[in-house]
């Protein structure tokens, strides 16, 4: 057979066209919504999506990844985000807002929103915190004699000594804890001297970069305590591990997903419709089951099994404590700077 | 220029052979060129907690980074533990290279296999099993207090010695195949000249096989070199605070406080350091390389 040059470019021709198939038939929407890997991506696919498409008619594109990367893509996206909705951990999320990546929600796209506790929408409708994973201490049932019921603890029981883990300054749980240990010992939230000075005392413990790496250590029975999000604990207990883990007596922490409007998206409509839907009491009573979540929506309802494993709902909710992060952009550097001369 | 039979002016030769180096010329443009150029006007940009960098420029990143104790003390961390793994890799490599090139055993396929096992392992997983290994509760320290031989844990974890450890297990092959190459390339006739005209094996190996597969050993050193000292995710891992590196510092800055400018300075420094010490090497291994034959 002899290819001519008219039957070559026919054949490109075609070709282009059958690349170009798929590409539209998802241009239904071209709403990116970002998500984290494992568990999450799978609720996202396997529930998440479908049901916002059958609620909305919206077919939006997953984007996989962790918020530093969303962080970057919307940032180097500068004038046009591939998101038009961010989420990401409220202290994330507060770098771009105060680079002025973000606007404000329009609450009455949001119908959802008014059964979100108060405390997890921020001023002026700056974003939304719409998925919490509390942090509380975890330990090893089987390593410890005294189980932890007290932040105090990690400096008290004799038991912990040497055998701590914590988050190192890269992940949110370190800046979530320092602001804590400056609230239980010094003056404020913003009191860092006082909590490096705490966390000092502690060392030497084991860093983690992740929630995983901290479970590790903790099956490895390297550390036999550690603050670590319920999410990774009731992951681990399903897996039959001599793991625990307790709301200590003056609160939790908590990674707060924090949703947010970019000023440079495309889909607006798209991204509230979105965030509505995941707001809804019933996809937050599903994160709950499937992955041990917080539902932030009033509404919201876990059977009684999941409640006795996951205390913080409903009126438990209070005690989680937030910060405001905005404040602590500009200081973030210093605390990170500060964080690997000090706790090596 | 010279003409065709048609009287057309035709380039030289060497200058019409220049259109074959196009494409690596564009590869490098794009994926070498643009991105140093990128993160090398990053860096000159100002800091900013308002937008991904300030107004205006400044060499403030690099004065600050360069007068820093700490930043010193990880850069050289840094480039010593690259140099301990290269040293490490050359010394276990070797043997195994040497082997491979020299046996004529059925088995030598299952050496091979074993040589390369390290890369068909991926990395996460095979960092997560250094993990299992050396923890505190992990098979060493186990076995050893088994045997009586500690009463504490060795500290393997979180400090330069597991990521030395991990990094030579890895890079190895980075060794041993470019050295095996270049040992199969050697002509046995000169090693037995050197036999026959009564040298020992030792004499001979000294004096004939190593100098001839230096070559081998240059490439091997500097890949493992490069690769070491910006690795990520095994001194990310394994490292904690004691073991932190330059690439864990810089993916810090840039990731997890999101400093782009001060991270850029960070990465074109590290590359500095690194293009610094290739060099030296290049260059201390260029004279006993110029006698070969």
């Amino acid at each position: 057979m002899t290819l001519t040059r008219r039957d070559l470019l026919a054949a490109a021709a075609a070709s282009s066209a059958v690349l170009a198939l798929p590409r539209a038939a998802a241009a239904q929407s071209t709403l990116v919504v970002p998500t984290y890997g494992g568990l999450w991506a799978q609720f996202w696919e396997s529930t998440l999506m479908p049901g916002f498409a059958a609620a909305t008619g919206i077919q939006p594109t997953l984007d996989v990844g962790l918020g530093r990367d969303f962080v970057a893509r919307v940032r180097a996206g500068a004038g046009g985000s591939p998101y038009s909705i961010f989420m990401g951990n409220e202290n994330i999320a507060a770098v771009l807002r105060a680079e002025g990546f973000f606007e404000a929600f329009d609450m009455s796209l949001l119908p959802n929103a008014a059964g979100v506790y108060p405390q997890f929408i921020n001023p002026g409708s700056m974003g939304i915190r719409a998925i919490i994973s509390p942090i509380g201490l975890a330990y090893r049932t089987d390593m410890v004699q005294t189980p932890p019921s007290s932040w105090t603890d990690l400096w008290e029981n004799p038991e912990f000594r040497g055998r701590t883990g914590l988050y190192q300054i890269g992940n949110t749980g370190a800046v979530l804890l320092l602001r804590l240990v400056g609230q239980l010992y010094g003056s404020g939230p913003d009191d860092f001297d006082t909590a490096f000075a705490k966390l000092k005392e502690l060392l030497p413990f084991t860093q983690a970069s992740w929630s995983g790496e901290a479970a590790a250590a903790l099956i490895r029975g390297d550390v036999v305590v550690a603050p670590v999000d319920w999410t990774e604990i009731m992951i681990l207990q399903d897996k039959g591990a001599p793991v625990a883990v307790v709301a200590p007596q003056e609160g939790v922490l908590a990674f707060e997903q924090s949703f947010n409007l970019v000023a440079t998206g495309t889909e607006k409509e798209a991204a509230h419709a979105y965030l509505n839907y995941l707001l809804s009491a019933e996809v937050q009573s599903q994160m709950a089951s499937a992955f041990y979540t917080s539902p932030c929506n009033t509404g919201a309802t876990v059977d009684a099994a999941l409640a006795q494993r996951l205390p913080i709902i409903g009126d438990a909710m209070s005690q989680i404590r937030s910060f405001d992060w905005d404040s602590y952009v500009p200081e973030a550097a210093a605390i990170a700077d500060r964080w690997n001369r000090e706790m090596g | 220029m010279t003409e065709t039979r048609t009287g057309a002016p035709v380039a030289p030769q060497h200058l019409r052979m220049l259109w074959m180096l196009a494409p690596a010329f564009v590869l490098l443009l794009l994926f070498f060129i643009l991105p140093y150029v990128s993160i090398a006007t990053m860096s000159l940009r100002e800091a900013s907690t308002r937008a991904v960098h300030g107004e205006g420029w400044t060499v403030s990143h690099y004065t600050t980074a360069l007068t820093d104790a700490y930043i010193l003390t990880v850069i050289g961390r840094t480039v010593l533990m690259g140099g301990l793994v290269t040293l490490l890799a050359l010394l276990l490599g070797y043997p195994v290279a040497y082997h491979l090139a020299m046996s004529r055993s059925r088995w030598t396929s299952l050496l091979y296999v074993c040589v390369l096992s390290p890369l068909l392992v991926g990395l996460v997983v095979r960092t997560f099993a250094w993990m299992i290994i050396l923890s505190n509760n992990g098979v060493v320290n186990q076995t050893l207090r088994s045997l009586g031989l500690i009463d504490f844990p060795l500290q393997l974890m979180n400090t330069p010695a597991g990521v030395v450890i991990a990094l030579t297990h890895v890079f190895l092959p980075f060794v041993v195949l470019p050295l095996l190459g270049n040992l199969q390339a050697i002509n046995p006739e000169v090693s037995m000249a050197a036999r026959s005209l009564g040298a020992s094996r030792l004499r001979t190996f000294l004096k004939v096989t190593l100098p001839l597969s230096l070559p081998g050993l240059q490439a091997g050193a500097i890949l493992v070199f490069v690769l070491s000292i910006s690795a990520y995710v095994t001194p990310a891992l394994l490292g904690g605070v004691r073991g932190r590196t330059m690439s864990v510092l810089i993916v810090q800055y840039l990731v997890d406080t999101f400093r782009w400018p001060a991270g850029a300075a960070l990465a074109t420094i590290m590359a500095a350091v690194a293009l610094i010490a290739v060099t030296l090497f290049l260059l201390l291994t260029a004279r006993a390389m110029r006698r070969l034959p």
